[in-house]
C-alpha cells in the first residue's frame, strides 16, 4: 500500500543570502501593555460550555427516554420540567427558558468553537490535505467533529427552536407525532447520531485538552468516548424507534394531547 | 564460496524497494514537483539513511537531502516517510512496505527535494519565545554552583531532550492552518523554562509569550505532536499543563 | 559579489564557535557565526557520556582539583601536548560547567545518601554526603584517577549544545545557516575573513572581518568506519591548510572510540563502562582484565582500542555478516539505570539494531572518533602563519589532547577555548592589529579564484566519479591507516591517496543543476578531503614510534629521544600530491609532568635526554615548596594563569576546599 501525497506547492526559497548582523531582530523586549487576558478566558468558555451542553445531553437523554418506561413516565416528567410539583400547575414557559438558555449556550460554544474552523479556503484545504496524509487517529477526530458540528448548529437550533416556541407540546403523544406525522424523524436520527459523535469526541478533547485524567490515560479515554457514544447513540436509537412506533400508533389521531390515566379518571368522575 | 552454501535456506531473497521521492528544485521554479520513482535491492539492517545515499550515490548525483548525525540525536532528517513525520536516519526498511513514499516535511520552506529549512524557523521561535533563562541574579563562575534537586534536574533534562526535529510541526493540524503557530516544540521550551529555577520569569512572562491563539490557547489537542515525536517528550502532559496554568491568569 | 562585513567572522556553529562567538560579542564585537546546518544539529549535539571538570563533589570525585585532572590529561595525552594548554584547561574547566550551569544546563546533581553502583562488575555502596546534595554530580571515565565527568544524562553534548546556543541567540548573534566557507581571503600574512558558498543557492559571498575564527570540528569522514556525522569533513582545516602558510598538526593522532556500533559505527558512550559495563568476546569472557589488570574497561581509549583490535586478531571475535566485532554488556546496570542514565544509547539499541540494552549485549567495534590533530595556534588560539586568523574546538590542534584524548575532554574543550580564544579574539580586535585594512581588489581575487575553482569541476568532463574516489580513500584510511599501524601499510596509503588526488582532478559530473547541486559540492570537497588524509597518512608513516592513538606495529615503543615534538603539516604549492612535514620539538625543560609511565598501557618508552634533568628539578621544586599550598607549588612549576583572561584566573571553590 502506498500513501497518495497530496503536497501543497512548495513555498519559494527566500532568494537572498541571510540578512546582516545589524538587521537581525533580538529578542523582542517586553512590552509594558498587560496582554490581554481574554484569549484565556474565551479558552476556558469554548470548555465549559461544551462541558455543559454534554452534561444536558445526558440527563435530555435520560428524560426522553423514559419513553421507553411509559408513556405516563415520559409524560410525569415532562410536566415536572414544567414546574408542575413546584408550582402545583405545568407552565410550559419554564421549558421555553430552558431551551433559549440551551440555545445561547449553543451559539456561544459553536461561536467560540468556530474559531478554531480553517477560516477560508486556503486553511481548508491544508487541513484536508494534512489529514488525508496524516492518516492519524486524533486529527481525523476533529474533522469529524468540525462537521458533526457544523450539522448540529442548524439540526440542534431547528429542534431547540421547536422546543422554544411550543413548549406545551412535549409529552407522549405530541412528541411522537412529532416524530412521525410531523416527518421530523429523519432529523432527529441526523441529529442523534451528530449529537452523540460531537459530544463523546468533546469530553475525550476536554479530558485530555486539560489532561483531566493524566498523561498515559489516552487509550483508556479513548475506550471510554468509544462507550460513551455506542451507549447514547444506542439508546438514542431504541428511543426514537419507541417514538416512532408510537407515532404511527398515534397518526390517525395526530395532534391528540396524551391523557394521563388519573386525570382522566378525575374527569369522568 | 563456502558461506554461500552455509546460508540458511529459509532466508528469503531481498526485496526490491521501491522509492517514491518528491523532486523540487527551487532554482528551477518552471518544473512542477513530481515524484520519482528509484528503485534499490534492500540490505540487511538498512536505513533509509543508507537508502538514500545509495541513491545518490550510484542514480541521482543530483537527490537533496538533509543528514547529519545519522543516529537519531540531531533531528536534521525528519521527513514524511509514507505521509508521516519521522527521522529518516533511523527508520529501517524493514519496518516498511516494499513501495515507500518520502516527501520534504510541510509548513517549513522548502530548499530541495527532501530538505527543508528547520532551522530558519525554528530560530524564530526561539527569538519569539525567548527560548533562554532569565536570571537576573549574576552567577560567580569560581564559586559553588546552587544547589538543585537531583529529581528536578532529571524533571528538566526530560523536556531538554526536544530535538528540534520539526516532526511536532509536521504533524500539527493547527500549524498547517495557521503558519503563525507556535506549535508543540515552541510549548514545550516554555513549559522547560518554566520549571527551571534558574529562569526567574513568571507566569505573567509566559502569558504574554504564549497566552493567545497563536500560543498555548491555539493547540486543538489533536496530538499529532505527541504521536510523533521522535523523542516521545509527554508533550500531551506538558501542553495541558500549561494551559492549565496560563488559563488561571485569565481570572486573575 | 556580495561583501558582508562583521568585527568577527566564526566559521563553524557547534559548541566550540558558539562560546567564543559569545565571548566576543560580550566584548563588544560584532559577531557573524557561519554554520554548515542549523547551529543545534552541530555534532557537539553527539557527546554523549560528558564533560570533565574537577569539581570534586561526589564521593567517588572528593580529592579531585586542577593538579588531579590536568596530570590525568597529560598522561591521557602520551606528553604529546601542551602542558601549558592543559593547565589552562583544567583550571577553566570547572568555570564552564558552573557557567552552562547557570544557563540552564540541567547537570544531574549529587543525591545524599547510600546507593549502589556497578564498579569492576560488583555492585557496591556509595554514600553520598548531605553537604553536597543538589551540587553537580560526576560519572567515572577512561583514564581517569577521579570520578570527574559531569553529565546530563547521556545527552551531554545537547543539553550544553542547547544551552550555549540559546545564549547566542538571546545575545543576538546572527547564524547564517548552511553557509560553507570555502577559502580564506589573506595576504600571505593576515587573515581578512572567508569567500563563503551559500549551501542553498550556490551563490558565493565575501565575508569580510577584523578577526576570523576557524570551529569547523573534526574530519572523520575520511574514514570509512567513523562515529562522526556526516559533516565532519574537515573542510574548515582544509582551507588553512591550502593558504600554504598554515600548518595543520599532529594530523596522525587519531582517535578509536572503543565502543562503535557495530556495523553502523554509531557512538555508544564511553559512560556505558564507565557505569560499570563490561566488554566481552566471543566466549562472553571478560578479557579486559587480562590486558590491563589495573584500569580494565577504563583505560585510555587508545589502549581499549588496541586491545581490543588485539583481542580479536587473536581469534576471539564474534563473527556476523558483516565482519567480527565484540560485546558491550551493560545488562549487570540494570534497567532503571540505563533508562535513566543511558537513555539514548538504549533509544540507539532499540533504532538500530533492535535490541534492548538492559536485556542482550551491545555489538561494538572501535571506529574513528576524534581528531586530536588539526589547525596549529597557541594557547591563545591564534593560528600559527596568519594573523587574525584563530581556531578553537576539535578543528584546532590547540594541543590539549597530544596523542590521545580523554573522554570527557574533548566537549570540555569545546566550551573552554571558546571562552579563552573568544577573549583573545576580542583583545585582537581591539588592538592597532585588529584593524581592518583589506583592499577590495584582494576580496575580488579570492573570489574569483574560489568561483573558478567550482566551475573548473563543473566544466571538467573527466572519467572520475567523486563518490567512488570518496569510498576508495575512506576505505584506505579504515584498513592502512587504522588503529594498528606498518610502514608498509602506510606507505602504501600514501600512494594510494597520491594516486586518488590525481584521479581527483580528473572528475566529472553527471549532473549539472542549477543552485545547490550536490554532486559539485562532492567533488569539490573530495579533493579537500583527501589532502587532509594524506596529511594523516603521511604524518603517520614518518612518525617511526608509538605514542598515545599512534600505533606502530613495527616501532611499538614511545620514542621520547626522537619524537617528543609535534608534526607540522604545510601544504604550500596545490600543485602537489604530499604535504610538507615540518616538526616543532616540545620542551622537557619546562613540562611540569615529565614523561614518564601513563599508568596503563605499554611500559617502555625510550627517555628523551632532558627527562631525568627535569624530573630532578621537578622533585627539587616540590620538596622545597613542601609546605607551601598547591596552588604556589604548581605556580613555581609551570606559571600559565597568565595566558587566562583576566576574569578567568580565580581560583574554583570546591567543598571541604579552604579558599
Amino acid at each position: 500500500m502506498s500513501h497518495s501525497i497530496d503536497y501543497t506547492a512548495p513555498q519559494p526559497l527566500r532568494p537572498s543570502l541571510p540578512p546582516d548582523a545589524a538587521a537581525l531582530p533580538t529578542a523582542h523586549p517586553p512590552s509594558s501593555v498587560r496582554p490581554s487576558r481574554w484569549p484565556a478566558r474565551l479558552d476556558l468558555l469554548q470548555s465549559l460550555s461544551g462541558l455543559l451542553l454534554a452534561l444536558f445531553l445526558i440527563a435530555h437523554m435520560a428524560f426522553v427516554s423514559t419513553i421507553l418506561i411509559s408513556p405516563q413516565a415520559f409524560y410525569t416528567v415532562a410536566r415536572f420540567f414544567e414546574g408542575a410539583w413546584l408550582l402545583g400547575r405545568p407552565y410550559p414557559v419554564l421549558v421555553s427558558l430552558v431551551a433559549a438558555s440551551i440555545m445561547a449556550l449553543l451559539m456561544l460554544h459553536a461561536w467560540l468553537a468556530m474559531r478554531k474552523f480553517p477560516a477560508g479556503f486556503r486553511q481548508y484545504r491544508a487541513f484536508i490535505a494534512h489529514k488525508n496524509r496524516l492518516q492519524h487517529g486524533d486529527t481525523s477526530l476533529w474533522w469529524l467533529q468540525v462537521w458533526t458540528g457544523f450539522l448540529l448548529f442548524f439540526l440542534a437550533s431547528i429542534h431547540l427552536y421547536d422546543m422554544l416556541s411550543q413548549p406545551e407540546l412535549i409529552g407522549p403523544y405530541a412528541s411522537a407525532d412529532r416524530v412521525w406525522s410531523g416527518g421530523l424523524w429523519p432529523l432527529y436520527l441526523l441529529l442523534l447520531f451528530s449529537v452523540e459523535l460531537h459530544g463523546g469526541i468533546g469530553l475525550y478533547r476536554l479530558a485530555v485538552k486539560w489532561g483531566l485524567f493524566g498523561g498515559k490515560t489516552r487509550a483508556r479515554l479513548h475506550l471510554a468516548r468509544h462507550a460513551f457514544s455506542a451507549f447514547f447513540i444506542t439508546l438514542g436509537l431504541v428511543t426514537l424507534l419507541a417514538y416512532i412506533d408510537l407515532g404511527r400508533e398515534h397518526a390517525p389521531r395526530a395532534g391528540e394531547r396524551y391523557q394521563p390515566p388519573s386525570t382522566s379518571a378525575s374527569h369522568h368522575h | 564460496m563456502i558461506s554461500i552454501f552455509r546460508r540458511p535456506a529459509s532466508s528469503p531473497p531481498p526485496r526490491r524497494l521501491t522509492l517514491d521521492i518528491l523532486r523540487y528544485n527551487p532554482a528551477e521554479p518552471e518544473r512542477a514537483p513530481t515524484l520519482q520513482a528509484f528503485t534499490i535491492d534492500e540490505a540487511e539492517g538498512m536505513t533509509l539513511f543508507i537508502a538514500l545515499n545509495e541513491i545518490r550515490a550510484h542514480q541521482d548525483p543530483s537527490l537533496q537531502f538533509d543528514f547529519v548525525c545519522r543516529a537519531g540525536i540531531c533531528g536534521s532528517c525528519a521527513m514524511l516517510v509514507d505521509g508521516r513525520p519521522a527521522l529518516a536516519c533511523r527508520t529501517l526498511t524493514r519496518d516498511l512496505n516494499s513501495h515507500i513514499t518520502l516527501a520534504p516535511l510541510p509548513f517549513f520552506e522548502l530548499i530541495g527535494d527532501l530538505s527543508v529549512n528547520t532551522g530558519q524557523w525554528m530560530r524564530g521561535t526561539a527569538e519569539r519565545l525567548q527560548t533562554w533563562i532569565h536570571a537576573v541574579d549574576r552567577v560567580s563562575i569560581d564559586e559553588i554552583e546552587a544547589p538543585m534537586a537531583p529529581e528536578l534536574a532529571e524533571a528538566i533534562y526530560e523536556l531538554d531532550r526536544c530535538i528540534e526535529c520539526g516532526c511536532c510541526i509536521a504533524a500539527c493540524g493547527t500549524a498547517q492552518m495557521r503558519p503563525d503557530f507556535v506549535g508543540a516544540v515552541g510549548l514545550n521550551k516554555i513549559a522547560r523554562f518554566r520549571l527551571d529555577p534558574r529562569d526567574q520569569r513568571s507566569d505573567e512572562d509566559f502569558y504574554e509569550l504564549i497566552g493567545d491563539d497563536s500560543g498555548v490557547f491555539g493547540c486543538m489537542s489533536l496530538l499529532g505532536c505527541h504521536d510523533v515525536c521522535p523523542k516521545q517528550l509527554s508533550l500531551q502532559t506538558q501542553i495541558a499543563f500549561l494551559r492549565r496554568k496560563m488559563a488561571r491568569l485569565g481570572f486573575d | 559579489m556580495q561583501i558582508i562585513h562583521s568585527d568577527v567572522l566564526i566559521i563553524g556553529g557547534g559548541l566550540a564557535g558558539l562560546r567564543a562567538g559569545l565571548a566576543a560579542r560580550k566584548r563588544g564585537q560584532e559577531v557573524i557565526i557561519l554554520s554548515l546546518v542549523p547551529p543545534k544539529r552541530s555534532h557537539s549535539a553527539a557527546a554523549q557520556g560528558g564533560m570533565q571538570a574537577s569539581l570534586a563533589n561526589s564521593t567517588r570525585g572528593s580529592g579531585d582539583n586542577e593538579d588531579v585532572h590536568f596530570e590525568d590529561t597529560v598522561r591521557g595525552s602520551d606528553w604529546g601536548n601542551d602542558q601549558i594548554v592543559a593547565r589552562m584547561f583544567a583550571h577553566t574547566a570547572p568555570k564552564a560547567v558552573r557557567e552552562l550551569a547557570a544557563w540552564g544546563v540541567p547537570w544531574n546533581r549529587v543525591q545524599a545518601g547510600d546507593h549502589t553502583a556497578i564498579i569492576d562488575g560488583q555492585p557496591v555502596t556509595i554514600s553520598e554526603s548531605t553537604t553536597a546534595h543538589g551540587l553537580i554530580t560526576a560519572r567515572d571515565f577512561g583514564g581517569t584517577k577521579k570520578w570527574r565527568t559531569c553529565y546530563v544524562s547521556d545527552g551531554t553534548g545537547h543539553a550544553m549544545l542547547y544551552a550555549v546556543s540559546d545564549q547566542s541567540i538571546a545575545a543576538g548573534i546572527p547564524v547564517h545557516e548552511r553557509m560553507e566557507a570555502v577559502s580564506l581571503i589573506h595576504d600571505g600574512s593576515r587573515c581578512h575573513g572567508a569567500i563563503v558558498r551559500n549551501l542553498m543557492t550556490g551563490e558565493l559571498v565575501a565575508y569580510v572581518a577584523r578577526a576570523t575564527c576557524i570551529a569547523t570540528g573534526g574530519f572523520g569522514r575520511i574514514y570509512q568506519s567513523t562515529t562522526n556525522a556526516v559533516i565532519n569533513e574537515g573542510i574548515g582545516a582544509a582551507i588553512a591548510l591550502e593558504t600554504g602558510i598554515v600548518p595543520l598538526a599532529n594530523m596522525e593522532a587519531v582517535q578509536f572510540h572503543p565502543t562503535a556500533i557495530f556495523p553502523a559505527g554509531i557512538l555508544v558512550t564511553e559512560g556505558c563502562r564507565g557505569d560499570g559495563g563490561l566488554l566481552r568476546d566471543v566466549d562472553g569472557h571478560r578479557f579486559m582484565p587480562d590486558y590491563e589488570p589495573e584500569k580494565k574497561e577504563l583505560a585510555s581509549r587508545d589502549v581499549v582500542s588496541r586491545r581490543m583490535e588485539a583481542h580479536i586478531q587473536s581469534g576471539k571475535g564474534v563473527r556476523n555478516r558483516f565482519g567480527e566485532h565484540l560485546w558491550l554488556d551493560i545488562t549487570l546496570l540494570g534497567e532503571q539505570h540505563i533508562n535513566g542514565k543511558l537513555r539514548e544509547v538504549k533509544e540507539i539499541c532499540q533504532h538500530f539494531l533492535g535490541i534492548d540494552p538492559s536485556r542482550q549485549w551491545i555489538p561494538v567495534r572501535p571506529a574513528q572518533h576524534y581528531s586530536m590533530g588539526g589547525i596549529r595556534t597557541t594557547p591563545d588560539g591564534a593560528v600559527y602563519g596568519l594573523q587574525g586568523l584563530f581556531s578553537c574546538g576539535e578543528a584546532a590542534c590547540w594541543d590539549l589532547h597530544g596523542f590521545n584524548r580523554l573522554g570527557g575532554n574533548s566537549v570540555a574543550e569545546t566550551v573552554v577555548s571558546g571562552m579563552i580564544v573568544g577573549e583573545a579574539i576580542a583583545d585582537f580586535c581591539a588592538s592597532p592589529a585588529g584593524e581592518l585594512t583589506v583592499s577590495t581588489a584582494l576580496i575580488r581575487d579570492c573570489g574569483r579564484q574560489a568561483a573558478e575553482e567550482f566551475s573548473a569541476i563543473a566544466r571538467c568532463s573527466g572519467p572520475e566519479n567523486a563518490s567512488q574516489l570518496l569510498r576508495d580513500m575512506q576505505q584506505t584510511m579504515s584498513q592502512q591507516v587504522g588503529i594498528v599501524r606498518h610502514g608498509d601499510a602506510l606507505q602504501s596509503a600514501v600512494d594510494t591517496l597520491k594516486s586518488l588526488i590525481l584521479r581527483s582532478r580528473q572528475i566529472g559530473l553527471r549532473c549539472s543543476r542549477p543552485g545547490a547541486n550536490p554532486e559539485l559540492l562532492l567533488a569539490w570537497r573530495v579533493r579537500k578531503m583527501l589532502k587532509l588524509a594524506l596529511c594523516v597518512a603521511d604524518g603517520a608513516l614518518q612518525r617511526t614510534e608509538s605514542r598515545g592513538a599512534h600505533f606502530r606495529s613495527d616501532h611499538p615503543q614511545r620514542n621520547d629521544a626522537d619524537w617528543l615534538k609535534r608534526t607540522l603539516a604545510y601544504w604550500p604549492d596545490a600543485e602537489q600530491t604530499r604535504p610538507t612535514l615540518r616538526y616543532e620539538a616540545l620542551d622537557v625543560l619546562r613540562m611540569e609532568l615529565p614523561p614518564g609511565w601513563r599508568g596503563y598501557g605499554a611500559r617502555d618508552a625510550i627517555d628523551h635526554p632532558d627527562t631525568s634533568r627535569r624530573q630532578a628539578e621537578v622533585d627539587a621544586l616540590r620538596q622545597q615548596l613542601a609546605s607551601a599550598d598547591r596552588n604556589t607549588r604548581q605556580a613555581a612549576l609551570l606559571a600559565f594563569r597568565h595566558h587566562l583572561p583576566a576574569h578567568l584566573r580565580g581560583d574554583n571553590a570546591r567543598l571541604g576546599e579552604a579558599p
